[in-house]
């Protein structure tokens, strides 16, 4: 079983995008921020990382740059969030698989996670 | 060490940037205080929040948005899309979207500190705001730590210089803890007047600085939020000394003037009072069509649109059309829907000041009447905008419209309001000989004298003609003239005095 980590400050995205990465047969840890986030990659091994642009202590950006940073999660693909645009996302970060502008529908990020792990 | 004798430094201000809220405030909120913004659910707290925000991020200020509610700021977001003042590309440079929910949830109040001081710091945020204070009061495990909270966030927005906005519904206890401890309170209510509501804030505290006391109206539109401030409040006193003079300023038809004496006082207030159809509007288009750019002319109506008023200007041989080309005359038209007396007092004001107009004909009283959701307030307002007017040095002349079509005048239109003005006209329909007449009659003129005669007048394809006295006739402002009853018995009628 394939792991994802989902970081969101936001409790709701966190269990709306967790919920369906369940239902679809992956195993899904969560974190409401980067710094949290940084914690669970300790936790075992991580296949993705679904993490949210703006979020307090370590924001999206910071978290993906310690991330590529670090040996052991620099492979570990991203697939950044955000309700800005991606633009502005990729002035501070551009280490991302891909890309979802939210809001989205589930089936885009279904099909984003799916993309990204084949 | 400041020594005894030297003068404090006053506090700087951080502008609301919204339109009339600084105003209302005296200049803004003061740099380094905490705000509880405080009203039910659809008041408009967050609206105004983040309006606030983008406009401080615009001027080159940063700021930070806070939720500590469950629901999410993508959503939040999206609704403020489509309005004028939202610029995606401050987002998240200068202004800052994150939810404290989770670490509220987890961490309680000593966690949520935390993310504010390190949002503060590492933002560098000049701003912050904190949507849902209402959620940290709830995780408080006592009053006393509430209040600790409330004093540590008071510590650290004094020493970064953060101005904090402390949003909550209006489910906190009236007077609570928070509330004395903070540097203001603000209050924001959507209220039902019958079938229509008006939003209103009231400023309940704000230390270190006066401000406009009671309900000032505000409006959401696409464009933001616009407050406006109480007419009464904002000027209580003119906004520059009344410059009295005997000037007299011609209403543009001369047999008016002559009653007159030579036409209206500068900058005084005229009731043209007068049922529908009389001329009303016509006398107006004549005082108008004299505008010129040493005297600038403002309609300021609610009944027919400026082209209406061009065409039938014209039909009288007026060339407002052409003043309005020149510059010389500005149209205003307030569409009649349901308008905030405030909002149209501070658009006729802006008008009034951003030309300089002189020639004010306002069409008419009954527009303002129907936007007030409180009758007791239009006295008062009335004499704050009048004496406002006349020290713009605006010659004024309101219509003011009577439901009787003929016969007596049995209630002036707000009387209230009559008694403000200097000047009264009379226009009236009466009836003799199975023909309507139009009559006019000056009842009062400040400081001077006039014709006392009703005269009768004529509208033709000239413009306003005024006739002879309508004399001989008795029983005039019953709207029935008749014969006297001494000529009916052959006596010479009794000669009128003019």
């Amino acid at each position: 079983m394939q792991t994802i980590l989902v970081v969101d400050d936001e409790l709701g995205a966190i269990e709306v995008v967790a919920t369906a990465l369940e239902d679809e047969g992956f195993r899904v840890l969560s974190a409401a921020n980067g710094r949290h986030g940084l914690e669970k990659l300790t936790e075992g091994q991580v296949d993705l990382a679904v993490i949210d642009f703006m979020m307090p202590l370590v924001d999206g950006a910071a978290l993906g740059q310690e991330m590529k940073a670090h040996p052991v999660y620099k492979n570990i693909p991203i697939i950044m969030m955000s309700a800005v645009g991606e633009s502005v996302v990729r002035e501070r970060f551009d280490g991302y698989t891909a890309f979802l502008r939210k809001p989205f529908r589930i089936s885009a990020l279904i099909d984003t996670v799916r993309r990204v792990l084949a | 060490m400041t020594k005894p004798d030297e003068p404090v430094p006053s506090l700087a201000r951080l502008s609301s940037g919204i339109s009339g809220l600084d105003d209302i405030l005296r200049g803004g909120f003061l740099e380094g205080g905490v705000y509880i913004l405080q009203g039910s659910p659809g008041a408009g707290k967050t609206v105004l929040a983040n309006e606030i925000c983008f406009r401080h991020a615009a001027n080159g200020g940063r700021a930070a948005y806070i939720t500590l509610l469950a629901e999410m700021h993508t959503r939040l977001l999206q609704h403020l899309r489509p309005m004028a003042f939202f610029d995606e590309s401050v987002i998240p440079k200068s202004l800052y979207y994150v939810s404290a929910f989770n670490i509220l949830e987890g961490d309680g109040l000593k966690g949520l500190i935390d993310v504010l001081r390190r949002e503060i710091k590492g933002q560098k945020a000049d701003l912050l705001v904190v949507d849902g204070l209402v959620a940290a009061q709830e995780s408080a495990p006592s009053d006393r730590e509430f209040k600790k909270f409330i004093n540590e966030l008071q510590a650290h927005a004094s020493v970064s210089g953060c101005t904090v906005l402390l949003l909550t519904s209006g489910l906190l206890r009236h007077v609570s803890a928070e509330h004395t401890m903070v540097d203001g309170v603000f209050e924001l209510e959507d209220q039902l007047f019958e079938f229509r509501s008006e939003r209103s804030l009231i400023v309940r505290k704000f230390r270190g600085s006066g401000f406009l006391r009671g309900r000032h109206s505000f409006r959401i539109t696409d464009e933001g939020v616009k407050f406006f401030p109480r007419v009464e409040a904002v000027f209580a006193s003119a906004s520059q000394a009344d410059v009295l003079s005997d000037v007299k300023i011609s209403v543009g038809v001369a047999g008016i003037d002559k009653m007159l004496l030579g036409g209206l006082p500068a900058a005084t207030t005229t009731g043209l009072i007068g049922p529908s159809g009389i001329g009303k509007t016509t006398l107006g288009l004549h005082f108008l069509s004299q505008a010129s750019a040493e005297e600038p002319g403002l309609l300021f109506g609610f009944f027919e649109t400026p082209a209406r008023l061009c065409l039938k200007a014209r039909h009288l041989g007026l060339e407002v059309g052409k003043a309005v080309d020149r510059g010389h005359v500005e149209l205003l038209w307030q569409p009649q829907r349901e308008n905030v007396l405030d909002e149209l007092a501070h658009r006729l004001i802006d008008a009034v000041r951003r030309r300089k107009v002189k020639r004010l004909f306002i069409d008419g009283l009954g527009g303002f009447l129907e936007s007030a959701t409180s009758p007791q307030r239009v006295s008062r307002f009335f004499s704050c905008l009048t004496n406002e007017l006349r020290a713009l040095g605006a010659t004024t002349i309101f219509t003011m419209e009577v439901p009787e079509i003929t016969g007596p005048v049995s209630r002036v239109p707000s009387s209230g309001v009559s008694a403000l003005l200097e000047n009264l006209v009379f226009l009236r329909f009466v009836e003799r000989g199975s023909i309507l007449n139009r009559l006019i009659s000056v009842h009062k003129v400040r400081d001077s004298g006039h014709d006392p005669s009703l005269r009768e007048f004529y509208i033709t394809d000239h413009g306003l003609q005024v006739g002879e006295a309508f004399a001989g006739v008795e029983g005039v402002t019953t709207g029935v003239a008749r014969e006297p009853a001494s000529a009916a018995a052959g006596t010479p009628p009794a000669v009128p005095n003019t």
